[in-house]
C-alpha cells in the first residue's frame, strides 16, 4: 500500500472518530481538529507497514496526547477554570437534529461521565477499538479498562432505565 | 451486581476460558441474564446517542494527502533497509518457529523514534547466546499457545520477548496475528450472544399465553407462532417494532404465519400425534417423529422387557433451545433417555476387562409413593489420553445458504477449531463440504499439521443448496483411503437436517450407512440451528451408522460435546449392546420403561447378534429407569384377569421361590467383533426410602420426571415443578461442569411457561 492509499484508508476508518475522541478532551472543535491533524502528521512520519498492526491504538494514543496538550493550553489561558470532568462539548446543529429524544438523552448522560469513562466509551463504541487496544491508547491495564468500561456503563444504565421507565409503552 | 465481565462478555472481549467460566455462571443466575440482557440493550443505544459528523475541515485533509505523498520516497527506502538488515538477523529463528507465511520482517517501535531511526543498533539478534535460547522457548511456546487458541498466554509471550529483544519480528508479527485471531473468535459469540440477546429482549413484549386444559394432568400452552426463531441481530428498535399481541389473538400478517406453521405441523408428523400438546407451534421445517410414552406392562403378560441403549443427548439441548427461547417443547422432541443420559453421573469404573460396570439401584419413585424406581446404570471404561486409538475422522459439512445464521456454520467452525487443539498427531482430519456440489475443502491430514486445519476450517463458507447424497460418498471414500485397522473411523456429519436433495433417498442413503458401518467407518450426526431441523432423521443415521447424534445450540454444547466428552463420543468400547430385563412376577405386578421408546425390541432381538443395537463411548454413562408397581399393588391402566392363562403361570408361581425384583442382561460386541458377550446382574427385592438413594438416582430421577412432564405422558401421576426442583437440588452432587445447575434454570423456565394448578 503506498502511503498515499494509507492515509485514505486511515482518513475514511478514522478521521471521524478521532475528532470526536479529540473533541471529549480538548472540548471544542477546532482544537480537536488541530489535535487530529498533528496526529495524523506524526503518522506521516512512522513506518506505515511496521505500524499497520497497531494503528488504532497508535493513532488514538497521539490523539489523546497532541489533545491533552490542547486542553493544557487552554486551562493556562483560562487560569485553570476548566474542571477535569466536565468539558464543554455541546454537539453541533447538524448533530443535534440527527439525534432522537433518546439518542440526546443518553448523549447528555455520556458527558456527564468522568472524563476518563467518556474516553473509554468513544473507544469502544465509537472507534470500534478492543479493550486491548483501549489499555493501548489510554497507557492503563486491559483489566482496568474492562472495570472503568463496566462502572460506565452501570452508571448510564442506573440513569438511563430512570430516564426512560415512563416512555415505554 | 458488580461484575464487570457482564460488559466485557456484552462486547465480546472475554477470552475463551473466561468466557466458559462466565457462561456457565449466567446459565445459574437468572439475575446475570437480565443483566446482560439490559446492558446489551443500552450498548444497542450508544452508537447512536454518539453519532457526530464532526471532521476535518478539506483544506487540513488535502494538506495531509500532500505531507503523506511527500514522504512516500524517503519511507520506502527506509523500509527496504530495514527489511535487508531484519532479515538477515533472525529470519533463519523466526522461520523455524512461527508459520513461514508469518515472516515478513519489519522492525521498528512506533512510539519510540530513537528506535526507529537506529535500525542497525536495534539490531536482529538478541544480545547474547542466553537471551537467544530464551527467546527462542518464548517464542515456541507463544506458537504453541497461539496454536491452542489461548491468545492471551501467547500474546504475552510474544510481550515478553518483545521485552528482551524489543525489535523482535516474529513476536511483533505473532503479536498481531494473535490479536486478529482472538478478534475473530470473539466476533463469533460475540455476534452469536448478542443476536440471541437482542431476540429475547424483543420478545419480552410478547409473552406467551398459557392455559391449561382441565382435567387431564397434561401440559397444554398456547404460544405465539415463533418468526424470529432463525434471529440474526435484529436493529436497534426492534423492541418497540415488534408487533404487539393481546391475548391469544395474533394480529394481520402473523395470520398466514400460523397456518402455514399449522400446515407444516400438519405433515412433519408421522404417525399418531396423541401426546402431542395440540396448539404448540413448531417452527417451520423442523419435524419430530413422535412416539407414545411407554405403558405399564402386566409382569405375567409380558416378563421380559428388552432395549437398546441410547446414548444420544440432542434432545435436551434441543429442548433447552425451546425453553431458552421461551417457548415449551413440541412432545415429540423430548426424548426422555437423552434428557437423563445427558448429564455425567458418578457411576463406579468397571473392574478388570469389561467394557463397562453394571449399577442397579431401586428406590421409592418420587411421584408415586406406591410404585418403586430401579435405575440401571452402565459406565463405560474410560481411556487415558495417551492411550486413546488413533482417529481418522472425516467431517461433512453442510455449507448450503440455510447453514448461514450464527448459530448453524460459525458455531460449528468454532466448535471445530475447539476440538482441533485436542488432535493427537498422529490423527488425521478431512472436510468434505456439500451443497450445490460437494467438495474436499481438507483432505485428510495429520493432526500434527494443525494450522492447516484450522485455516481450511475457518474459509467454510455456506451458499448453495444440498446434496447430502454425493457428499456422503465422498467422505466414506476419503475415510476408506486413510483407514486405520487399530484406530476410529469416523464421519462425522454437521448439517441444521436438510440433505434429501438429489440421487438418494431416504432409504437408500440408510442403507449406504449400514454397509459402511460393517466396513468400519461409523458415522456420528451433529445437529445444528432453527427451523429446519429433522431431528428424527438425524437420529435414525446416525443410529445406522453406529454413533451419535448431538444437536449443538451453543458455544458451550460444541466444547462439551467435541472436547469436554469427545472421548465418549468418539471412541466406541463396546457397540450393539442390549438390555433385557426379566422380571419376576412373584415381587413385580407390572413395570414401565422410562424413554427409549423409539429404542425398544422384540424380545427375540436380544439374542440375535445380527440385530443392531446402541454403541457406548469411552466413559459414557447410560441411565435406564423403570417404575415398578410391586406385587399385590394395582397396575394403573391393567385389563381384566386372563381367563385361560392362570393355570399355567400358578404352575410357574409355585416353582419360583426367589424374592428377586428382576434380573438384568446385557449383551455387547468388541467395537471390532461379531459375536456378542453376555452379563447379567440379579437384583434382590430391596428398595431403599427415596432420601437415602444416591445423589444420581435423585438427580436423574428428576430429569425422568421433567421429560415425562414436558411429554405430558398420560401415564403419569407427575410431580409438580417445584416437587422436580427440589429434588433436583438436593441431588446436585459436585457438578464441576454446572450441567445440574443448568437443569434447575431450564425447569425454571418451564414452570414459569406452564405453572402448575395452584402456583
Amino acid at each position: 500500500m503506498s502511503p498515499e492509499q494509507f492515509i485514505d484508508h486511515a482518513l475514511e476508518r478514522y478521521e471521524r472518530p478521532l475528532v470526536s475522541y479529540a473533541r471529549t478532551i480538548t472540548g471544542d472543535l477546532e482544537s480537536a481538529r488541530d489535535a487530529v491533524q498533528e496526529t495524523f502528521l506524526r503518522l506521516s512520519r512512522q513506518d506505515l507497514a511496521a505500524l499497520e498492526p497497531r494503528l488504532a491504538p497508535w493513532l488514538f494514543f497521539v490523539c489523546r496526547n497532541c489533545a491533552l496538550d490542547h486542553r493544557r493550553k487552554v486551562v493556562r489561558f483560562a487560569d485553570g477554570l476548566v474542571e477535569d470532568d466536565v468539558p464543554d462539548s455541546r454537539p453541533s446543529p447538524a448533530d443535534e437534529a440527527q439525534l432522537s429524544e433518546d439518542a440526546a438523552q443518553l448523549r447528555t448522560l455520556i458527558q456527564r461521565l468522568p472524563l476518563q469513562q467518556q474516553e473509554l466509551v468513544k473507544l469502544k463504541f465509537e472507534a470500534g477499538l478492543s479493550y486491548r487496544e483501549m489499555a493501548e491508547a489510554m497507557r492503563m491495564t486491559v483489566s482496568n479498562v474492562g472495570v472503568q468500561l463496566h462502572t460506565a456503563i452501570q452508571t448510564l444504565r442506573r440513569h438511563w432505565n430512570r430516564a426512560n421507565t415512563p416512555i415505554l409503552p | 451486581m458488580n461484575d464487570s465481565r457482564l460488559t466485557a462478555y456484552a462486547l465480546g472481549e472475554l477470552d475463551a476460558p473466561e468466557r466458559e467460566n462466565f457462561e456457565k455462571d449466567l446459565a445459574a443466575s437468572a439475575e446475570l441474564q437480565a443483566e446482560l440482557k439490559d446492558i446489551v440493550a443500552l450498548a444497542e443505544q450508544i452508537p447512536g446517542a454518539l453519532a457526530s459528523d464532526a471532521s476535518l475541515t478539506d483544506a487540513q485533509r488535502d494538506s495531509l494527502r500532500t505531507r503523506f505523498a511527500e514522504n512516500h520516497c524517503t519511507a520506502a527506502a527506509q523500509k527496504t533497509t530495514r527489511r535487508l538488515m531484519a532479515g538477515a538477523g533472525i529470519g533463519a529463528l523466526a522461520a523455524g518457529l512461527v508459520a513461514a507465511a508469518l515472516v515478513v520482517t519489519r522492525p521498528t517501535e512506533p512510539t519510540a523514534p530513537s528506535l526507529a531511526q537506529a535500525p542497525a543498533t536495534a539490531s536482529s539478534q538478541p544480545v547474547d547466546e542466553a537471551s537467544h535460547a530464551k527467546v527462542a522457548q518464548l517464542l515456541a511456546d507463544a506458537k504453541k499457545f497461539s496454536d491452542q487458541g489461548s491468545y492471551n498466554l501467547a500474546g504475552k509471550r510474544y510481550e515478553q520477548t518483545l521485552a528482551l529483544d524489543s525489535s523482535n519480528v516474529a513476536a511483533r508479527e505473532g503479536l498481531a496475528a494473535v490479536d486478529r485471531a482472538r478478534s475473530a473468535s470473539q466476533a463469533t459469540t460475540y455476534n452469536e450472544t448478542r443476536s440471541t440477546l437482542v431476540a429475547e429482549v424483543s420478545q419480552g413484549m410478547e409473552l406467551p399465553v398459557r392455559h391449561f386444559s382441565e382435567g387431564s394432568g397434561s401440559l397444554a400452552a398456547a404460544q405465539p407462532a415463533q418468526p424470529k426463531s432463525e434471529s440474526v441481530a435484529a436493529p436497534p428498535g426492534a423492541v418497540t417494532a415488534t408487533s404487539t399481541r393481546t391475548g391469544g389473538a395474533i394480529g394481520g400478517v402473523q395470520s398466514d404465519k400460523v397456518d402455514s406453521l399449522r400446515a407444516a405441523l400438519a405433515t412433519g408428523y408421522a404417525g399418531e400425534t396423541r401426546n402431542l400438546a395440540k396448539d404448540i407451534d413448531l417452527p417451520p421445517g423442523e419435524s419430530y417423529a413422535e412416539t407414545a410414552g411407554n405403558s405399564f406392562l402386566a409382569t405375567q403378560d409380558q416378563p421380559l422387557s428388552t432395549f437398546s441403549i441410547d446414548v444420544d443427548t440432542a434432545s435436551y439441548a434441543n429442548i433447552r433451545r425451546f425453553l431458552t427461547n421461551g417457548s415449551l417443547p413440541p412432545a415429540a422432541a423430548v426424548r426422555v433417555e437423552e434428557l437423563v443420559n445427558y448429564f455425567p453421573y458418578t457411576d463406579p469404573l468397571p473392574d478388570g476387562d469389561a467394557p463397562f460396570s453394571v449399577n442397579v439401584e431401586v428406590a421409592k419413585a418420587p411421584w408415586n409413593q406406591d410404585h418403586l424406581l430401579a435405575r440401571v446404570a452402565l459406565k463405560g471404561r474410560d481411556l487415558a489420553p495417551d492411550k486413546l486409538p488413533p482417529s481418522n475422522l472425516v467431517f461433512l459439512v453442510d455449507v448450503s445458504g440455510s447453514m448461514q445464521p450464527e448459530n448453524k456454520l460459525p458455531l460449528l467452525k468454532r466448535s471445530l477449531l475447539a476440538l482441533v487443539d485436542k488432535l493427537s498427531p498422529q490423527d488425521r482430519v478431512a472436510i468434505v463440504t456439500y451443497a450445490g456440489n460437494s467438495g474436499v475443502a481438507l483432505d485428510s491430514t495429520e493432526g500434527r499439521e494443525k494450522s492447516r486445519i484450522r485455516s481450511a476450517i475457518e474459509k467454510l463458507h455456506s451458499g448453495g443448496s444440498t446434496n447430502g447424497a454425493s457428499g456422503i460418498q465422498l467422505a466414506y471414500e476419503i475415510a476408506r483411503e486413510h483407514f486405520r485397522k487399530d484406530g476410529n473411523n469416523r464421519i462425522i456429519l454437521c448439517t441444521d437436517g436438510d440433505f434429501n436433495v438429489g440421487v438418494t433417498s431416504h432409504d437408500e442413503l440408510t442403507r449406504l450407512i449400514e454397509r459402511e458401518r460393517k466396513s468400519g467407518v461409523f458415522l456420528s450426526v451433529l445437529g445444528f440451528g432453527t427451523g429446519n431441523l429433522k431431528d428424527a432423521t438425524m437420529e435414525n443415521l446416525a443410529d445406522k451408522g453406529n454413533g451419535n447424534y448431538a444437536y449443538i445450540d451453543t458455544p458451550a454444547e460444541g466444547r462439551k460435546v467435541l472436547v469436554d466428552q469427545m472421548r465418549a463420543n468418539l471412541f466406541t468400547i463396546a457397540k450393539d449392546v442390549k438390555i433385557q430385563v426379566e422380571f419376576n412376577p412373584a415381587t413385580v405386578a407390572g413395570y414401565r420403561l422410562v424413554g427409549y421408546e423409539n429404542r425398544l425390541l422384540a424380545k427375540e432381538d436380544f439374542n440375535n447378534d445380527k440385530k443392531d443395537a446402541g454403541e457406548i463411548g469411552a466413559g459414557h454413562s447410560v441411565t435406564a429407569f423403570y417404575e415398578i408397581v410391586p406385587a399385590g399393588q394395582p397396575l394403573p391402566n391393567s385389563v381384566d384377569p386372563l381367563k385361560y392363562q392362570a393355570t399355567e403361570n400358578r404352575e410357574s408361581r409355585i416353582e419360583n421361590t426367589s424374592r428377586d425384583l428382576f434380573t438384568v442382561k446385557l449383551r455387547y460386541k468388541a467395537p471390532d467383533g461379531d459375536r456378542s458377550q453376555l452379563i447379567t446382574k440379579e437384583v434382590g427385592p430391596a428398595g431403599v426410602a427415596l432420601d437415602k438413594a444416591s445423589e444420581d438416582f435423585r438427580f436423574g430421577a428428576a430429569v425422568a420426571a421433567f421429560g415425562m412432564k414436558l411429554r405430558g405422558d398420560a401415564n403419569d401421576a407427575s410431580l409438580p415443578w417445584s416437587g422436580i426442583q427440589s429434588l433436583a437440588r438436593s441431588a446436585l452432587g459436585e457438578d464441576p461442569d454446572a450441567y445440574r445447575a443448568e437443569f434447575l434454570t431450564l425447569v425454571q423456565k418451564a414452570k414459569q411457561l406452564a405453572p402448575d394448578v395452584g402456583e
